[in-house]
């Protein structure tokens, strides 16, 4: 039995990297520290075995080169071809991916398009008044979490990294914190939760408005009840962020996908801005997908724009609702289809999943998905964290080098992906 | 109409309501003896025990928090019930209220308690709340305390195995801290509390 400590967890972007492994005959048989659904993802038994390909109707097993090379002929063959997914990949294969999508003048777009693409567009409007997790633990004395729930999708958020651990500068951080929580319906982190401010559905541009008036002194033009808030609980609220000494506000896609969408996230900060006039208040986002931070980065520094970029002019262009993935595929004008660490069957709109079914789709990923079902070509490939390294970045931009436990058989993204792009660059002669 | 004045201010103007308006004997402005109010610290030190957490019935009413290195109960008033449990609990007389220390000292009663941990694995998420904000595993292990990275095994509880599991149940205090924690109501916390008195000298 071999224990490796200091593990990062492969599942969400919390990054957990405190994880102790332990392994027997080269296997994962338990960890240590672990939440459950990273205990789930490390001890996974549902891995893809070897490439296969559907012939007539039918899998076929094949080798990794012919695997590269039918993923070659499928992408070079298209017209306008997609590059999706990203999130549950290293920041090394997200870079391949973006060359790849230059030389191939097609869509790459990560899982952010879904999840916190209009955080992205009121932060390119008003800016991000943002901080690291430590900062949070070591000086929040108020946290905000806003249409999303940690305990499902993010476990050990609360307990690691803002509510319940001690705090440096704070005598008593887990008794003293006050943990607000806003969203639609009961949830298990509103059990815990302080404050608890439910809000009927669309109605969370309304609510942020009335606390911003609140806090320039205007309260009075408040009506009685804001979108199922009663008034007294909002200025209750608004004098809870005004008195505290350092609060931080983690929203989800209960904010950002919600009716108003990027509007609703430029409100939010703007909330923020509005309290940094009173005391230090930070927001930030609770991105879900593993590396999904990472995709935006690699891609900011790499053409400029964080997701959805569009190179089929040759050059950058970014135009989210136009060059998303969701949207590329709704217009059926995607004609093949590349999802690298990501499924987006289980989670995109039925017309967009029924293009994904009818145009030829290779799909790198190392378990079973939804999408594998669908898949015209599966590669297998090992998981970043597990069997595989790279660079991680964490929901508050800390990148994290990310080690492997166990060696497999199994390819990395990087090197996948390094084959099929070599033999792209000798096809077209660059 | 003068007699008609005259008559009321002989019938209201007398002697003996104006003398009894102003030496009226009303009860003494004291609260008696038998009168509880919310507890009182008294200025003995606290030893973070948590035995008045432990026996308080009510949620949210009396927390034990630090300030500098001197540990101090602290009651908040719209929770507290004044049923003075804590008071009677408290092996150090830290706190304070109505004749209940003299009586338990008269009377030599004090409480034993024993507890009983338990953890639904279907419904924990191994989100750690319960681990990290558990006063007495902060005190054992001021890492897992700080960062929710548990490195020793002398913690209460911890998550090995991919499971939240109960190690050392003995060193519980009953503070109920990890079930105000858990978002799913997962970890409980059974308390057997038995009142005790000596023979009287």
């Amino acid at each position: 039995m071999q224990e490796i400590k200091d593990m990062v967890c492969p599942f969400c972007g919390c990054l957990c990297d405190d994880v102790t492994l332990e392994i027997e005959n080269g296997e994962i048989v338990a960890t240590d520290n672990c939440c459950a659904i990273g205990n789930a993802k490390f001890l996974g038994k549902n891995r893809l075995k070897n490439p296969i390909k559907k012939v007539d109707g039918k899998w076929v097993d094949i080798t990794y080169d012919e695997a590269i090379d039918t993923a070659v002929d499928i992408l070079l063959d298209a017209d306008r071809p997609l590059l999706f997914g990203w999130s549950g990949t290293h920041g090394e294969a997200q870079c391949v991916g973006v060359h790849m999508n230059e030389i191939l003048g097609g869509v790459i777009d990560s899982t952010t398009s879904v999840c916190h693409g209009p955080s992205i567009l009121a932060i390119q409007e008003v800016g991000h008044p943002g901080c690291t997790l430590g900062q949070v633990k070591n000086r929040a004395d108020l946290i905000i979490y806003w249409g999303c729930n940690p305990i499902e999708a993010h476990p050990r958020h609360m307990s690691r990294y803002t509510t319940y651990a001690d705090g440096y500068f704070l005598d008593n951080a887990f008794r003293n914190r006050k943990v607000i929580v806003v969203d639609v319906r009961e949830t298990e982190t509103s059990n815990v939760a302080d404050e608890f401010i439910r809000i009927k559905p669309g109605g969370d541009y309304a609510v942020l408005s009335s606390l911003r008036a609140i806090l320039r002194g205007k309260g009075d033009m408040i009506p009685d009840s804001v979108a199922g808030v009663t008034k007294t609980q909002l200025i209750q609220v608004a004098e809870m962020c005004k008195t505290c000494k350092f609060g931080a506000l983690f929203f989800g896609v209960g904010l950002t996908m919600a009716k108003g969408k990027y509007k609703n996230v430029r409100n939010a900060i703007e909330f923020v801005d509005d309290l940094n006039r009173h005391t230090k208040f930070t927001l930030t986002p609770m991105r879900g997908h593993w590396n999904v931070y990472g995709a935006n980065e690699v891609m900011s520094w790499m053409t400029g724009y964080p997701y959805a970029v569009d190179f089929c002019r040759g050059v950058a262009f970014y135009n989210p609702g136009e060059t998303t993935a969701v949207d590329i595929l709704a217009r059926k004008e995607c004609d093949a289809c590349m999802i690298v660490g990501s499924d987006p069957a289980a989670h995109f709109p039925h017309s967009c999943v029924e293009q994904l079914r009818d145009i030829p789709m290779i799909v790198i990923d190392p378990f079973q998905t939804m999408t594998t079902t669908l898949a015209d070509l599966q590669i297998p490939v090992a998981v970043t964290g597990i069997d595989a390294e790279g660079t991680a970045y964490r929901m508050d931009g800390v990148p994290l080098k990310v080690k492997k436990a166990i060696d497999s058989d199994y390819p990395s993204d990087t090197e996948i992906l390094t084959r099929i792009y070599d033999i792209m660059l000798e096809v077209k002669g660059l | 109409m003068a007699s008609s004045i005259i008559w009321y201010l002989r019938e209201f103007v007398r002697g003996e309501w104006i003398s009894r308006f102003f030496t009226v004997k009303t009860p003494p402005l004291i609260t008696p003896p038998h009168f509880r109010g919310f507890p009182i610290l008294t200025g003995k030190e606290c030893t973070h025990c948590l035995a008045c957490m432990m026996i308080c019935p009510t949620p949210n009413a009396i927390e034990v928090l630090r300030t500098g290195d001197v540990w101090n109960p602290v009651i908040y008033p719209g929770h507290c019930v004044r049923c003075g449990m804590c008071v009677e609990a408290c092996p150090e007389d830290v706190l304070s209220t109505g004749v209940i220390l003299e009586t338990q000292k008269a009377e030599h009663t004090s409480y034993t308690a024993t507890f009983h941990l338990t953890i639904d694995p279907v419904l924990c998420k191994r989100c750690g709340n319960c681990a990290v904000a558990c006063p007495v595993n902060k005190e054992i292990d001021p890492y897992l305390g700080g960062t929710g990275t548990a490195f020793s095994d002398e913690v209460i509880m911890r998550i090995s195995d991919g499971e939240m599991r109960v190690i050392h149940p003995e060193k519980c205090t009953g503070c109920k801290t990890c079930e105000k924690t858990c978002p799913n109501h997962a970890i409980r916390v059974a308390r057997v509390v038995e009142g005790l008195q000596e023979a009287g000298e």
